[in-house]
């Protein structure tokens, strides 16, 4: 049992420390590619915006506006019958900015775009596309996996702050209809509640949420060896490794604030 | 970017295998004939393909050293090993076009990415090779909707479109027509005349095709490489 756990540990111990050791690889790669111009990776970079944000927006749209009704309406009938009206600003910031938005995201992106990647670089490795750039004298770390890092992490950000937007926005708009809260009263609650510490912890989560995706989908596509046969199987491993990942992150990164937090109050 | 003169090619106690299978090639001291046309032949399975990988440094050798100009290939980083690369090209048996571009975005990618050309120039040359071999009506179409001929010819094209140095062409004239193969082999004539191709280096079983050519040959059997002696005195002509 404690063999099967060590072991179980030093495996992702060595996966996490490849997939960071191709996120180093790709990042120099892409900063010190002289022969590469912006203009060559620029297409891929926006290729990889358009599928991963752009294409996202319905999925997103609906999953924000869903979620901001049932946090709207559920919390503000609560805080009403509790006489806590105006703290639903920070009730909202506290579930939808902090912690909805960026899981939420995140999960959609490697549901959509993950798999996509994971995929397309595996059947690239079995075609050997992959081999083909280096022998033409094309890093595919900066050709391939730094313009789909990069493009990741935009889209994953743009599209948080879509949620954020809808979410609040369009969850008041649908509440509105059920209760008569006053727009005045719901803006002035949530620009009250959000801090500058907020808004660094969304980006901190959603700038990390996206390198992890790609970062994992990238190294899981480039794992293919020869077959064809092994993209599904690498494809699979992407999606499951990347939710881990990033819901670790995300617990991690929370667990971390509100301690922060409760040690700034004096709790701990 | 300058690419260095290639010279030398060495094999020193070279070995490497795959994982979990035979050896393919085992303590290999080794050195190349140059200025040729050389033929690699062996039996299905002996490592042609894996030697030419080697030669673009493409595969690693898992034991020994493989030296250009006495330089160890296994110890330059990419970057280092750049000018060389594009001093080689490659080309495949099967597969290595990019499926999402074009076959034109193919040929030109190389050209393009480091530059060698003006943009206008590198166009010119690609338009030139495509009318040359007939290939210009599959101009704007991607590998996938191509016949597997005009995807063998592309990829062969685009291993000599930096004209480079060296070639490493891996079974040519599979899935290409006799005539089409000759006019392949006629333009690196052109190449060596012109002076920017030097050494080649071919794995082929195309006996017959093969005769045609003249060339020197190298045999790999167990595990090993060897120069045919009789080869050297009848058929070694210089490219």
């Amino acid at each position: 049992m404690v063999v099967r756990l060590g072991q179980t540990v030093t495996k992702n111990l060595e996966y996490t420390a490849e997939i960071f050791l191709m996120l180093y690889l790709a990042l120099r790669a892409g900063v010190r590619d002289q022969a590469q111009s912006f203009r060559s990776i620029y297409q891929v970079i926006s290729a990889q915006v358009y599928f991963t944000g752009f294409q996202a927006l319905p999925l997103i749209s609906m999953l924000a506006l869903a979620s901001g009704v049932m946090v709207i309406l559920q919390s503000s009938s609560q805080l009403n019958l509790l006489g806590g009206a105006g703290m639903i600003g920070k009730l909202l910031v506290a579930i939808v900015v902090r912690e909805m938005a960026p899981l939420m995201t995140a999960l959609v992106v490697i549901a959509r775009s993950g798999t996509a990647v994971a995929s397309e670089i595996g059947n690239m490795r079995a075609n050997r596309e992959i081999e083909a750039l280096e022998s033409l004298g094309i890093n595919p770390m900066s050709f391939i996996v730094f313009p789909r890092l990069v493009g990741g992490i935009v889209s994953v950000v743009c599209l948080a702050i879509y949620f954020v937007v809808i979410s609040l926005l369009g969850g008041f708009l649908l509440t509105k209809l059920i209760h008569g809260m006053p727009f005045q009263f719901y803006a002035d609650s949530l620009s009250q509640a959000v801090a500058s510490e907020d808004l660094g912890l969304f980006l901190l989560k959603n700038v990390f949420s996206g390198m992890i995706i790609f970062s994992v989908c990238c190294y899981q596509g480039l794992s293919v060896q020869r077959s064809p046969t092994e993209v599904p199987v690498a494809t699979t491993q992407a999606v499951v490794k990347s939710i881990l990942y990033v819901v670790v992150f995300n617990i991690s990164v929370s667990t971390l604030f509100y301690l922060n937090q409760l040690m700034t109050l004096g709790v701990l | 970017m300058t690419s260095p003169k290639i010279e030398k090619l060495r094999f020193e106690n070279v070995s490497f295998k795959f994982d979990g299978q035979d050896p393919v090639f085992e303590n290999v001291d080794f050195d190349f004939p140059m200025n040729q046309m050389v033929w690699v032949k062996a039996e299905h399975g002996s490592g042609r393909s894996t030697l030419l990988q080697i030669l673009a440094a493409l595969q690693m050798p898992t034991k020994g050293n493989y030296l250009i100009n006495d330089a160890n290939v296994g110890e330059m980083s990419f970057e280092e090993f750049l000018p060389y690369r594009l001093a080689i090209g490659y080309g495949f048996d099967m597969g290595g076009l990019i499926h999402n571009r074009t076959l034109f975005e193919n040929l030109i990618l190389p050209l393009n990415y480091h530059k060698v050309l003006s943009p206008q120039e590198a166009g010119e040359r690609v338009t030139h090779y495509m009318r040359e071999f007939n290939l210009t009506k599959y101009k704007d179409q991607r590998p996938s909707f191509m016949p597997g001929g005009a995807k063998k010819l592309a990829c062969l094209l685009r291993a000599v479109i930096l004209h480079p140095q060296m070639v490493l062409l891996d079974d040519p004239t599979v899935g290409l027509p006799q005539d089409t193969a000759l006019k392949f082999f006629d333009l690196l004539e052109t190449l060596r005349k012109e002076g920017s191709l030097k050494h080649a280096f071919v794995s082929s079983f195309d006996e017959k095709f093969m005769g045609l050519i003249e060339n020197t040959e190298i045999f790999i059997e167990g595990g090993l490489l060897h120069a045919l002696p009789e080869m050297d005195e009848k058929k070694v002509v210089s490219l």
